[in-house]
C-alpha cells in the first residue's frame, strides 16, 4: 500500500497535490508485484495519462486499477499498449 | 553473413509463461543466435528466471544474455543466472564467449553495464561514498567490457559484439526524458567499445528509446528492449567476409 499518503496531518490536500499523487503512483508501480517502470504516468490539466509499453494485458489491467486506486477522483486516460510477440517480418542490414 | 537475433527487457512474470516461445522457435529459420539485453525477469526471483529458461531451454541456437537491473531486484543474480545457464544460455558479467556460426566466429563481449550518464552530463567520482560508489562500479562494468572485447580480438574472432544492458551512447535513449538519461546509460561502455574495437553494440533498458545509434568511434548500436522493436526480437544481418575483404583491401 501507499505509505506516502496524500493528506497532510491537518487533513488538507498539499499545493501541488496532484503531482505528488502521480509521483507516488510511480511509486507504488516500480515498488509493488509488477515492478513497472516503463509505464509513464503523467499530469495531462486535471487528468493522468498513462502511456508505455507493458508485458501483458494483466500488468496493464494491474496498472490501470492501482491508478484507480491512487487517483481516486481524478480522470485517467490510459494508452498503455501490450508489448508485440510475434516474430520479425524483416532483418536490417548492418552494413 | 552472421545472423543475430536480439531482444531485451521481456520482464517475464509468471503469467508471461509461453508469450514468447513460439517466436523463439522460429529462430533457426532466421537467425545464428539470440541475444538477451537484460530485464529478462520483473523482480530477479528464481520463479520468474524459470519462466525465462523455459521460454528459451533446447532452442536451437546458441543464446547469450546479460542481466538487467530488474534481474537484480531480489539481490540474487547468481541463482537467476544460475536457473539460464541450466537452460543452455551463456550468462556473461563482465566476460565473453564465442559462438561458431557456419565457420565463423562470433565473439560476444558482456556486461550489465550501469548508469553514470554522457559526456559533459555525467556523474563523476567526486563526494560522497555513495556517490563515488556509483561512478567507480559504472567504471568496473566498463572496464570488463573493455578487457573481454580485447580477449576477443586475441582469440582471432570473425565478428565481435559488446551486450549490455544499460546504453553506451545517447542516440538510443531519444525518446526518453533527457533528466533520466544518467539513470539509463553512461559513456563509459561506449569509451570501452571503441577501445578495444567491436562490429556491433546491443543494449536495451531504455523502453521509451529509439533503436538506432552509433558510438562516437563509429561502432552501430541497437537498443533493442522489446517496447522499442515492437516484436520479440529483432534480426541484424552482420557482414563477416566483406569486413574481411575491406580489411585486406585497406592493408594493401
Amino acid at each position: 500500500m501507499n505509505s506516502h499518503g496524500e493528506q497532510h496531518a491537518s487533513g488538507t490536500p498539499p499545493a501541488g497535490g496532484l503531482e505528488y499523487r502521480v509521483a507516488h503512483l510511480r511509486d507504488r508501480l516500480a515498488a509493488g508485484d509488477l515492478a513497472e517502470l516503463g509505464a509513464r504516468a503523467e499530469v495531462r490539466g486535471q487528468a493522468v495519462l498513462l502511456t508505455g509499453t507493458v508485458p501483458s494485458a494483466h500488468c496493464r489491467d494491474e496498472i490501470l486499477r492501482l491508478a484507480g486506486e491512487e487517483l481516486a477522483g481524478v480522470e485517467v486516460h490510459c494508452d498503455l499498449v501490450v508489448a508485440e510477440a510475434s516474430s520479425p517480418d524483416h532483418a536490417e542490414e548492418l552494413t | 553473413m552472421i545472423r543475430v537475433a536480439a531482444v531485451g527487457d521481456i520482464h517475464l512474470g509468471p503469467e508471461s509463461q509461453g508469450t514468447l516461445r513460439p517466436a523463439f522457435e522460429t529462430l533457426p529459420e532466421c537467425a545464428d543466435l539470440l541475444l538477451l539485453a537484460g530485464d529478462l525477469t520483473r523482480h530477479g526471483t528464481p520463479e520468474e528466471a524459470r519462466v525465462v529458461a523455459r521460454e528459451i531451454e533446447g532452442l536451437a541456437v546458441p543464446v547469450v544474455a546479460v542481466l538487467g537491473n530488474h534481474d537484480h531486484h531480489d539481490e540474487r543474480p547468481k541463482e537467476v543466472t544460475a536457473i539460464l545457464q541450466d537452460a543452455g544460455a551463456r550468462v556473461l558479467e563482465g566476460e565473453s564467449t564465442v559462438v561458431t556460426c557456419g565457420g565463423a566466429r562470433v565473439g560476444v563481449a558482456g556486461t550489465k553495464g550501469f548508469g553514470g550518464g554522457f559526456v559533459g552530463r555525467s556523474a563523476g567520482e567526486f563526494g560522497e561514498p555513495i556517490m563515488k560508489e556509483f561512478v567507480r562500479y559504472s567504471r568496473r562494468c566498463a572496464d570488463a567490457l573493455r578487457m573481454s572485447l580485447e580477449e576477443l580480438a586475441e582469440q582471432g574472432c570473425d565478428v565481435r559484439i559488446a551486450l549490455t544492458h544499460f546504453s553506451p551512447v545517447a542516440d538510443t535513449l531519444a525518446g526518453e526524458p533527457l533528466e533520466i538519461y544518467p539513470f539509463l546509460g553512461t559513456y563509459l561502455l561506449a569509451e570501452a567499445i571503441d577501445t578495444a574495437g567491436a562490429d556491433f553494440a546491443v543494449h536495451g533498458h531504455a523502453h521509451a528509446g529509439s533503436e538506432h545509434g552509433m558510438t562516437a568511434g563509429g561502432v552501430k548500436v541497437r537498443n533493442v528492449a522489446q517496447p522499442v522493436i515492437g516484436r520479440a526480437f529483432h534480426i541484424y544481418h552482420l557482414p563477416v567476409r566483406e569486413r574481411a575483404a575491406a580489411a585486406r583491401t585497406t592493408a594493401g
